[in-house]
């Protein structure tokens, strides 16, 4: 299977979409889809470096923890806003957060539980929204 | 496309002090870190008590390696008593480190010669 990506010019506000097949070999095609997005839409190195690594995280928990659809495909929606950049991660199945709070979550000497805390570090919004249908985890950078 | 790649540069016995090298470079992602895992877990199975992880080459690091990483110091000490040394260049590996809270955990080195200097005071 192959990502395919499509980009709606009609829609308003402009967004592009990216159906990756679920599995760990396409996370690089998920970081250069978000780098691609967001240096495009005009944030500076670093903001365009740590879009892609919290995107990377949430495809990664997508493909870990998630369910992809019928044909076996998880979806990466990136919206351009006037202030912000946001990325929605989707897939189908029903993820459970962890505490809410990064500092409660982070501990340096524990082997997993980093993905989210660093998704929360790194991006200016984080919400997860959760229902019997799915999860996503939409990811927002603000535009300075 | 995502480049990684991995190099065991040498597995000392033990009697030769037990100390370890593996290179590790590219974008280290959920796809590679099992394969990172595999290599630590060899050179622990030789002998190798104090092993540097040399990241120079590194321009990506996820949590799960970073999980890795945080596994091999509890591995080492469990296996032999042994240290965990971490060479890191890049600056965008070394922020995510460092909000990451690993310096807590693990001795980071900016050379490989630096690593091996501090090993020596150790082993």
């Amino acid at each position: 299977m192959k990502a395919q990506a499509v980009t709606d010019a009609q829609r308003s506000p402009p967004s592009s979409e990216l159906c990756l097949p679920a599995e760990c070999s396409q996370l690089a095609a998920a970081r250069t889809f978000a780098r691609q997005s967001a240096a495009a839409y005009g944030l500076d190195g670093d903001d365009c470096y740590e879009f892609a690594y919290a995107v990377n995280e949430a495809v990664t928990n997508a493909i870990r923890h998630g369910l992809p659809d019928e044909r076996g495909f998880i979806r990466v929606t990136i919206t351009a806003e006037a202030d912000r950049l946001t990325c929605a991660v989707r897939d189908w199945g029903t993820f459970t957060a962890p505490a809410e709070d990064p500092a409660a979550s982070f501990d340096a000497a524990a082997e997993h539980g980093r993905g989210l805390a660093l998704m929360r570090i790194l991006m200016d919004e984080v919400r997860l929204h959760t229902s019997s249908g799915g999860t996503t985890v939409y990811l927002s950078k603000v535009r300075c | 496309m995502s480049a990684f790649y991995i190099s065991d540069e040498t597995v000392n016995a033990p009697a030769a002090g037990g100390v370890g090298v593996l290179a590790a470079g590219g974008e280290i992602d959920y796809a590679a870190s099992p394969l990172l895992h595999e290599h630590i877990a060899r050179h622990i199975k030789a002998g190798t008590r104090h092993l540097i992880i040399d990241l120079s080459g590194a321009t990506f690091i996820d949590s799960t390696a970073i999980g890795v990483l945080v596994g091999a110091v509890g591995s080492l000490r469990e296996a032999c008593g042994g240290t965990l040394a971490v060479v890191c260049v890049h600056e965008n590996v070394l922020k995510i480190f460092e909000i990451s809270g690993l310096q807590a955990a693990i001795a980071m080195y900016r050379t490989r010669e630096e690593a091996m200097s501090a090993l020596a005071l150790v082993a």
